[in-house]
């Protein structure tokens, strides 16, 4: 699939850059055009479980529009108060409204754009790539990797250390002050097993060889290719079209630090 | 011809430490010999590792003194990294030897490291995968797999990158039996097939020892007290191995008893023993007798046709059991056969999907906490998830306290436990700071200490040396006689055999075996293959001798 094979790095660039650039407008139309067409794109090149899809797009679904409503509500006054729109037989003032709504498509475009990316890339590959095209240090990246492993780990430990303690018979305790001390407890054998394993898992990288400098080969290269170029051309057509229709329709307006 | 490694006078002190970790070492091996390296824990065999291929003293702190010199040049003239081209290590934890999510890019990497190009590494993965007989598992994520396999894809890594000295640092200490010998067997295959030179550092030197007869026995001080055969070693120095706590291998320590004749080799393996059976006739086999009439005994906790299930796997499916008061049952089957999850119901940990588990009669959910704890006390696998306070003599008080015992009978109760733990010059110490034995033995105290009826253990012998296992079940002998039931969970048949009164076996989240040990033995071997069950050593030797009988009694009459 078209999206899953391109460049990681590119693509973070890509998918930046056009978040940048809607951060620029505020009104509605743009960020809808986005917001849809980023949806068709991923229907359309990326190979995605639109159940999961759609759950990870439900909390921002609810945050923008409790944002929408919030501002809709809490509007200053409008300039001018004589245009009204009826929504469930309120009246709101036109200008309130458009407002709120650039505000919550602004928010689903950005959950959208960082979705697509979040969907269709492999985080392995990702950080390979960010060594190979904006020469990250290996260190750091496969330090990251290594620690990516862990957090599975230690949240069964989590739950092991939990069990242990409730057998001493700790007690569960309610209050703030007692969740905190209890906190307090387990990050003792948590940290210390953390420590353990991360020396460990360094030892066993330093044995095959690694040693963090730059000269090494790669099994699975990554390069900028025609693609990369070509999905950034979509993108940035898409935002050109979204710019035109709004300003055709009489929308269009730059960003000028309202919230 | 130069000899391959050659170590001398090595030294080594860590910062901070006010005594030599090693002191002294000196030996050489030949391309392709194979050598196992001995020792109590915390003599420096892993410290001694981490010399062998170069990370100390780069990464050291504190102070080396001595030479290591490898393919003829001290490892301090190779650059970082280049000695794993030449030394390759497999080490004890199969979880935390990875770096990489897939099995592929896991092998992959240490190619990179060394900069093999690109196309080489693709084919080099494939070789490695064939060696281990993991062909299928490439694409595979590593969390997927098998401790078992887990330890053969860390061999994998290694074999790629083709060095010719391996050293292997505890391998099979976090395995099950099977798993384990899988990985011996594979080893073996891959030492006739590569010729690499071998370096094994172990606890249980059973199947090894064909492979190796050269041992490096180190003592408490780092220092090495022996080099030789086996066979010599147990002649000449068996004074000093058992003061050392080295553990010889099994079937040797059922025979040593009975050998009078110090100039006879003693059988180290089952195959060396079936040779000369006839030979060992007097040994008395310990027949596990009845002691206790099982039936008298009240029924302490019952398990009625309790199942569980989690993210739609069936990991318990009806299971009925009973435990009675004061029993000792071991609970078997293989990785995966929901061991460890029903010891969690029966100790109310968890809560099953359908059935109820009765404790004297009351469902557990009826029981309240607090009281609840106060019958069933569990051991958890790792010690340290168990302490809850900052000192040791806290620790053991904890319960106590919670329980509103007056301080000066606490202050004689924990007392009495420090002596019996041999902790009494630790009280003041965080519990973190104490041994790996010292760790085992104040967890199971913190739990006996309120003296429960029954204690449940989760695989207490998994990843601890000999010494602290033997110590354990001292502590737990005793707790027993005096009248605590104790279920544990374990991968160990001689441990089962000496001490369980009745076994339970799971296979695939259902009681396949609920018997006494010696009646499960009678089972077919391949019966007991396929629960991941393996006959304990006594019951093996005691065979081969009746067979041994079989055949000489027509030819004598």
């Amino acid at each position: 699939m078209f999206l899953h094979q391109l460049n990681p790095t590119m693509k973070a660039f890509t998918i930046v850059i056009i978040v940048i650039l809607l951060a620029l407008i505020f009104d509605p139309i743009t960020p809808s055009i986005l917001f849809l067409t980023t949806i068709i794109l991923m229907f359309v090149g990326g190979k995605v479980n639109w159940k999961r899809y759609f759950l990870y797009l439900l909390p921002f679904l609810l945050f923008a529009f409790g944002m929408f409503w919030t501002t809709l509500i809490f509007a200053k006054q409008p300039d001018l108060p004589g245009q009204t729109i009826t929504i469930l037989t309120f009246d709101f003032p036109r200008e309130s409204f458009i407002v709120a709504l650039a505000l919550a498509v602004r928010v689903l475009s950005v959950a959208a754009l960082s979705l697509l990316f979040i969907f269709t890339t492999n985080i392995v590959h990702f950080i390979l790539s960010l060594i190979q095209q904006l020469k990250l240090s290996p260190k750091i990246a496969y330090g990251v990797l290594a620690g990516y492993r862990f957090l599975p780990m230690m949240k069964d430990e989590l739950k092991v250390i939990r069990e242990a303690h409730r057998i001493r018979g700790v007690n569960q305790v309610s209050t703030i002050r007692g969740k905190w001390s209890q906190y307090k407890r387990y990050a003792i054998p948590l940290l210390a097993s953390a420590i353990r394993k991360a020396e460990r898992t360094a030892i066993a990288m330093e044995s095959k060889g690694f040693t963090g400098d730059r000269s090494r080969t790669f099994l699975k290269q990554f390069t900028v290719s025609g693609k990369d170029w070509l999905f950034l051309v979509i993108m940035l057509t898409l935002y050109a079209v979204a710019v035109y229709t709004s300003y055709s329709l009489g929308f269009l307006k730059l960003y000028d630090g309202e919230l | 011809m130069t000899p391959h490694v050659t170590v001398q006078d090595l030294s080594l002190r860590f910062e901070f430490v006010e005594r030599d970790t090693l002191s002294g070492i000196s030996f050489s091996l030949e391309q392709g010999e194979s050598i196992l390296v001995l020792g109590p824990s915390g003599c420096g065999k892993s410290t001694l590792t981490l010399c062998l291929n170069g990370l100390y003293p780069r990464e050291l702190d504190g102070a080396l003194s001595g030479d290591i010199i490898i393919n003829g040049k001290p490892t301090l003239s190779y650059k970082p990294g280049q000695l794993s081209r030449i030394v390759g290590v497999v080490f004890q934890d199969p979880e935390t030897q990875f770096c990489m999510l897939t099995v592929e890019d896991e092998i992959a990497f240490g190619l990179e490291n060394i900069a093999v190009p690109r196309e080489e590494i693709e084919e080099r993965i494939d070789d490695a995968l064939r060696l281990v007989d993991m062909e299928h598992f490439k694409q595979s994520t590593i969390s997927t797999l098998s401790g078992g396999q887990k330890q053969k894809l860390a061999l994998a890594c290694i074999l790629a990158m083709r060095p010719n000295l391996l050293i292997l640092d505890e391998p099979t200490a976090n395995l099950d039996p099977i798993a384990r010998i899988d990985l011996i067997q594979t080893i073996k295959r891959l030492k006739s097939e590569l010729g690499f030179s071998l370096i094994i550092i172990e606890h249980q030197l059973d199947q090894w020892t064909d492979l190796a007869n050269r041992c490096l026995m180190f003592d408490k001080n780092g220092s090495v007290f022996f080099d030789g055969s086996m066979q010599q070693a147990i002649r000449s120095h068996r004074k000093e191995i058992e003061g050392e706590g080295i553990w010889l291998p099994k079937v040797t320590q059922q025979v040593l008893p009975y050998v009078n004749d110090k100039t006879h080799d003693v059988p180290l393996t089952l195959e060396d023993f079936s040779r000369e059976a006839h030979l060992w006739s007097g040994i008395q086999w310990d027949e596990n007798v009845e002691n206790i009439e099982l039936e008298t005994q009240d029924i302490f906790l019952e398990c009625n046709q309790v199942s569980y299930i989690a993210n739609d796997k069936t990991i318990l499916k009806d299971i009925s059991i009973t435990i009675r008061e004061h029993e000792f049952v071991a609970i078997a089957g293989a990785n995966g056969s929901g061991k460890t999850t029903l010891s969690r119901i029966l100790a109310g940990l968890q809560r099953p999907v359908s059935g109820t588990v009765f404790l004297g009669g009351k469902p557990l959910t009826e029981w309240n906490e607090g009281e609840l704890r106060k019958e069933i006390g569990y051991v958890f696998q790792n010690p340290e998830h168990q302490f809850v306070m900052n000192t040791v003599y806290d620790e053991i008080a904890f319960s106590l306290q919670m329980k509103g015992v007056h301080e000066s009978e606490i202050q004689e109760r924990v007392g009495r436990i420090l002596k019996l733990l041999g902790l009494t010059s630790y009280t003041k110490n965080h519990p973190f700071t104490l041994s790996q034995g010292q760790k085992r033995r104040l967890s199971i105290a913190t739990m006996i200490v309120d003296e429960q009826k029954m204690l449940i253990l989760d695989e207490p012998t998994f990843g601890q040396d000999a010494a602290t296992n033997y110590e354990m079940m001292l502590m737990l002998e005793e707790r027993y006689q005096r009248g605590t039931g104790i279920v544990m969970i374990t991968h160990d048949m001689e441990l089962v055999h000496n001490y369980a009164d009745r076994i339970i076996v799971l296979h695939e989240g259902e009681v396949v075996a609920d018997c006494r040990p010696a009646k499960l033995w009678q089972q077919p071997d391949r019966l007991l293959r396929e629960w991941g069950l393996d006959l304990p050593i006594q019951v093996k030797m005691q065979r081969l001798c009746k067979k041994e009988d079989q055949y000489h009694v027509p030819t004598s009459t």
